[in-house]
């Protein structure tokens, strides 16, 4: 290793097509040992075809790209597949291979003319295998077994390859909840306790923001790279929707919708039920307000473990046992609404109906 | 070195069965025939001993073995081309032929026979087996190979490679075509005859070159298992461990012109055998790792080219069917099984 332990580093890197067309440029980012760093933007930025380079799968249209202080066009394609593994979406057509089969072709890099594979090499695979609990399914061929668990064992064969640097393009797509986190969560461990670079883009902000050490993100024209806090703190995540009807919470961490609301409530009780009641009002285009004097309150009673919501309108009370109906009856409220009493209401013919622009 | 599944005796098993039915078929191939000879007298001539009738010792040695051992060698390796370009494209209909290697061979075949009949008046080249005609047949595959290559060494992109195949394919047919036309009926039927494919018109001295190129062939492509594996999960995983694809898909090539090529020349184009056996062999084995699919396609190879052998001449038949026939008869409902039983046929593998 050379330089500042720079494991991964570009510099004033353009990325692009063949036939020269430019997708991004002025790349200038670096990853450090241990390091687990997500690649963030729109699609269509160009975060797939930035892994490719990094890859040395595509030629970059003009920069550098050094890995352990050295240029990668440098490097032969067998030195290359010893210290940077490669994970794509790209659909494997093949029934007839073992998940354990999979792994094992991780070991080519290490292997003579034939791909025999030595004690080592096993034992390496075997290593692998566990490294991402795919055990039981060692046996299975990759056709019978769940996205998740394929995304796993795509990783266990870059595991086997034994490389430095991981990057994964788009490992959480087609994933479902609890595999995106389990996913992501498996790469910050390996990153951590087997010291490994991993590089992964992704869609999935908030996992990237609780998993990563930091986030290249690719935003309009410019490469930012930073921690993720770092990033909220200085507002570069609301940037990147900024014309769009997303809203990124800076407190929450995380992108609402931006909605207009066309009424005022007000509305009392519990921490948590607030939360979520306010959640389903502000989806019906009701504005939450502190203000006791509006016309519309919703008090939520908390009697033993039973929730009760009692709705205040036109000076009468109702009571509700669900959110569901409270909803249904103020939309049904708001349609019968005289259309002359619109403006200056508190609420307007039908709030649900304009409350998603 | 493979760890030892679950799996791992039932594919023992099936390397022990498949070699026995192979020699069983072998020997099918040699006691049986037209002329009815006692089994006892051929063990006498294989023994190297004087049969009862000379001309049995003539019908064994210079007629029956040559034609089982063509059989042989060709199944084997028209199933292993057919193997090697279904794994280089991706492809599960992918054979042999789809680089254009048997449209090569037959301009060659075409331009001697056409042409040497159109100079001199004769048409003495008719017999398949002919030197001139498999050299002719060597020369048309190997310029189409040449074209391959040139290609693949300058586009990445393996459909428009698979296109460009079959383009070479189709020109080279329509030149044949053209010369058809402006040919004898007589020179024409010895060009018919000659693609309909043969296995009886090879010699033992031309066997002597069939079956060491052949055997080349293999060699060379069970030297690619690791090429051909890493290839079977697309180019950009194939290239991230370290596998120059380029240099691969070249290798595989070659082999498969100098196998297909080969038996091409000598044999005339025999359809379907090298798209269906490796299907019979993935069925048989259901493993896609090459080291274990290309020996059982090997031995799968053999015995159905030496079973469809058997078939073309039973006893009965006057003279032997054509052996294209045969194969196409037996190969067509393998594909179509195939290509039912499997619907998507982006799994297939």
């Amino acid at each position: 290793m050379t330089g500042h332990g720079k494991i991964l580093q570009t510099e004033d890197l353009a990325i692009g097509y063949k036939t020269g067309k430019k997708v991004f440029d002025n790349i200038c980012v670096s990853a450090e040992k241990a390091e687990l760093i997500a690649l963030f933007g729109p699609n269509g930025a160009g975060k797939s075809t930035l892994l490719r380079n990094l890859a040395g799968l595509q030629t970059p249209l003009s920069g550098e790209i050094l890995l352990y202080g050295e240029k990668l066009k440098n490097y032969s394609r067998s030195r290359l597949s010893r210290i940077l593994g490669y994970v794509s979406t790209e659909f494997i057509p093949v029934n007839n291979l073992r998940v354990k089969d999979l792994v094992s072709f991780g070991r080519y890099p290490h292997t003579g003319w034939m791909g025999r594979l030595g004690k080592n090499d096993i034992m390496k695979v075997d290593n692998a295998i566990d490294m991402v609990s795919i055990r039981h399914l060692k046996d299975k061929y990759i056709h019978q077994i769940s996205d998740g668990e394929r995304q796993r064992t795509m990783v266990a064969r870059t595991l086997a390859q034994d490389t430095g640097i991981i990057i994964l393009d788009e490992p959480t797509a087609f994933l479902d909840l609890p595999n995106k986190y389990e996913v992501v969560h498996l790469l910050h461990k390996l990153a951590r306790e087997s010291g490994k670079t991993i590089i992964f883009s992704t869609h999935d902000l908030n996992i990237a923001i609780q998993e990563a050490d930091k986030i290249w993100l690719m935003l309009g024209e410019k490469m930012i790279s930073g921690s993720p806090e770092d990033l909220i703190l200085e507002g570069s995540f609301g940037k990147m929707f900024e014309n769009t009807s997303l809203k990124f919470s800076r407190t929450k961490g995380e992108f609402g919708i931006t909605r207009k609301f066309t009424a005022k409530i007000s509305l009392m009780g519990p921490k948590t039920e607030s939360r979520w009641t306010r959640n389903a009002l502000e989806r019906m285009g009701f504005g939450v307000v502190d203000d006791p004097a509006v016309q519309l309150q919703v008090v939520i009673h908390k009697k033993e473990s039973l929730l009760e919501w009692e709705l205040t309108f036109n000076k009468r009370k109702k009571q509700f046992w669900k959110i569901y109906d409270l909803c249904y009856f103020l939309a049904d409220l708001g349609r019968s609404q005289p259309a002359g009493r619109q403006s200056g209401n508190e609420f307007s013919t039908s709030p649900r109906q304009t409350s998603h622009d | 070195m493979k760890e030892r599944g679950p799996e791992y005796g039932k594919k023992t098993l099936l390397f022990i069965i498949l070699p026995l039915i192979l020699i069983l078929f072998l020997m099918a191939g040699l006691f049986t025939g037209t002329v009815t000879i006692p089994a006892d007298e051929i063990l006498k001539i294989l023994g190297g001993a004087e049969p009862a009738k000379p001309e049995w010792k003539v019908i064994i040695i210079d007629l029956r073995l040559p034609r089982v051992i063509t059989a042989l060698v060709a199944g084997m390796g028209l199933s292993v081309s057919g193997l090697l370009m279904q794994t280089v494209f991706r492809n599960p209909l992918a054979g042999p032929y789809v680089l254009g290697i048997s449209a090569g061979a037959s301009l060659g075949v075409a331009a001697v026979v056409m042409g040497f009949s159109f100079i001199t008046g004769s048409y003495g080249l008719s017999l398949p087996g002919n030197w001139t005609m498999v050299m002719a047949a060597w020369a048309g595959s190997g310029l189409v190979l040449i074209l391959i290559l040139i290609v693949s060494f300058r586009i990445r992109d393996i459909m428009t490679i698979l296109i460009l195949g079959i383009m070479f394919g189709s020109a080279a047919s329509a030149i044949v075509s053209v010369m058809q036309y402006f040919s004898t009926e007589t020179v024409l039927r010895s060009f018919m005859i000659w693609t309909m494919g043969s296995l009886g018109g090879v010699t033992t001295p031309q066997l002597k070159i069939m079956v060491p190129a052949v055997l080349a062939g293999l060699i060379l492509s069970l030297l690619s298992v690791k090429l051909l594996n890493a290839m079977l999960l697309g180019e950009n995983y194939a290239r991230s461990l370290g596998i120059n694809i380029s240099l691969a898909r070249m290798l595989a090539f070659f082999s498969t012109s100098l196998l297909a090529g080969t038996i091409t020349a000598f044999c005339g184009p025999i359809a379907f055998v090298g798209i269906a056996v490796p299907h019979l062999a993935r069925m048989l084995i259901r493993d896609a790792d090459h080291a274990i699919l290309m020996p059982a396609t090997i031995f799968a190879g053999g015995i159905v080219m030496v079973g469809s052998d058997i078939i073309s001449q039973l006893p009965g038949l006057d003279s032997s069917l054509p052996i294209n026939s045969v194969t196409a008869l037996l190969g067509i409902p393998v594909v179509i099984w195939i290509v039912i039983h499997n619907r998507k046929l982006s799994g297939i593998f």
